[in-house]
């Protein structure tokens, strides 16, 4: 198989995994009534999405989620978006406030956790925004990758197969 | 559940393999210019990465106080500094110390890190 560099960073940015995911314990959430568990997504696929509202890259990619989110949350997907600063608290971006506020102007109905303190970032070793985890039904990390995507691109359409992957199982 | 075959899973094998890789630092200097009585401070980013304007890179001063950077110019997005950010800062003469800040993004890739330059 011939891989050329542009490719060969794309597949590397999509990776394969298989093990247990980390349960996450954060307090904080919007868009939803009582914090998400892992272990209350047993039997639903996960896709984990690690962002922040100052990251271009990452709201950026956000239509592509909300679309996700459209068409699969019904067929068993649960959209998760990690909230986790960059900066420390003068930065903005640990306000709920401003987070709700990105909510609405970005359209996104997903449950989000805010990571102020970024350990959940730390629990899953993440290195970028945006980055994503893909969870199957048993709870195990499938697929991790990061980086900007738009609707129906190539990456897009690595995440979209993937899913129907996790959800056919 | 499916299983992948021929170039498919050699590929699956060396992705499982390789992880995401783990970036070297990136050689972003601060250039200190004394312009009267105060310092002017000037975020260079090497070529190839571009300052993340969304978030403007910020300089913890040592009795805490945090000092933003500006930039008189974005780029059409308005996502990034077209020019490199600067900072002003009281007094001139002695370096400048602190902890600076910035959110950065490499022009060919398509996502963001953080990067944190003692002075």
């Amino acid at each position: 198989m011939k891989l050329s560099l542009a490719y060969w960073a794309l597949a590397v940015s999509l990776g394969a995994a298989n093990r247990p995911a980390p349960a996450w314990k954060n307090d904080s959430w919007l868009n939803t009534s009582i914090p998400i568990t892992l272990e209350s997504l047993k039997g639903r696929v996960t896709l984990l999405n690690f962002w922040v509202f100052t990251c271009y890259n990452c709201t950026n990619t956000v239509p592509s989620l909300v679309d996700f989110d459209h068409k699969f949350r019904e067929k068993g997907l649960t959209l998760i978006g990690i909230h986790t600063p960059e900066f420390p608290p003068y930065g903005g971006e640990h306000d709920k406030g401003n987070v709700q506020r990105a909510l609405q102007k970005y359209h996104i109905e997903y449950p989000i956790a805010q990571d102020n303190d970024s350990r959940t970032w730390k629990l899953f070793g993440i290195q970028y925004w945006p980055s994503f985890v893909l969870i199957d039904k048993k709870g195990n990390i499938r697929y991790e990758g990061y980086g900007e995507f738009h609707l129906n691109d190539a990456t897009y359409k690595v995440w979209e197969q993937r899913i129907r992957e996790l959800l056919a199982e | 559940m499916k299983r992948r075959s021929g170039p498919a899973a050699l590929l699956g094998a060396l992705l499982a393999a390789c992880g995401p890789p783990v970036r070297p630092a990136i050689p972003f200097r601060v250039e200190q210019t004394a312009v009267g009585s105060v310092t002017r401070l000037t975020l260079i980013a090497p070529p190839g990465f571009k300052v993340n304007a969304r978030l403007p890179p910020a300089l913890e001063l040592p009795d805490g106080h945090v000092v933003h950077f500006a930039g008189a110019e974005l780029t059409v997005d308005s996502a990034y500094y077209a020019i490199p950010p600067t900072a002003i800062i009281a007094g001139a003469g002695a370096p400048v110390r602190g902890t600076l800040r910035a959110s950065v993004c490499a022009v060919d890739e398509r996502y963001c890190r953080s990067v944190v330059i003692r002075l």
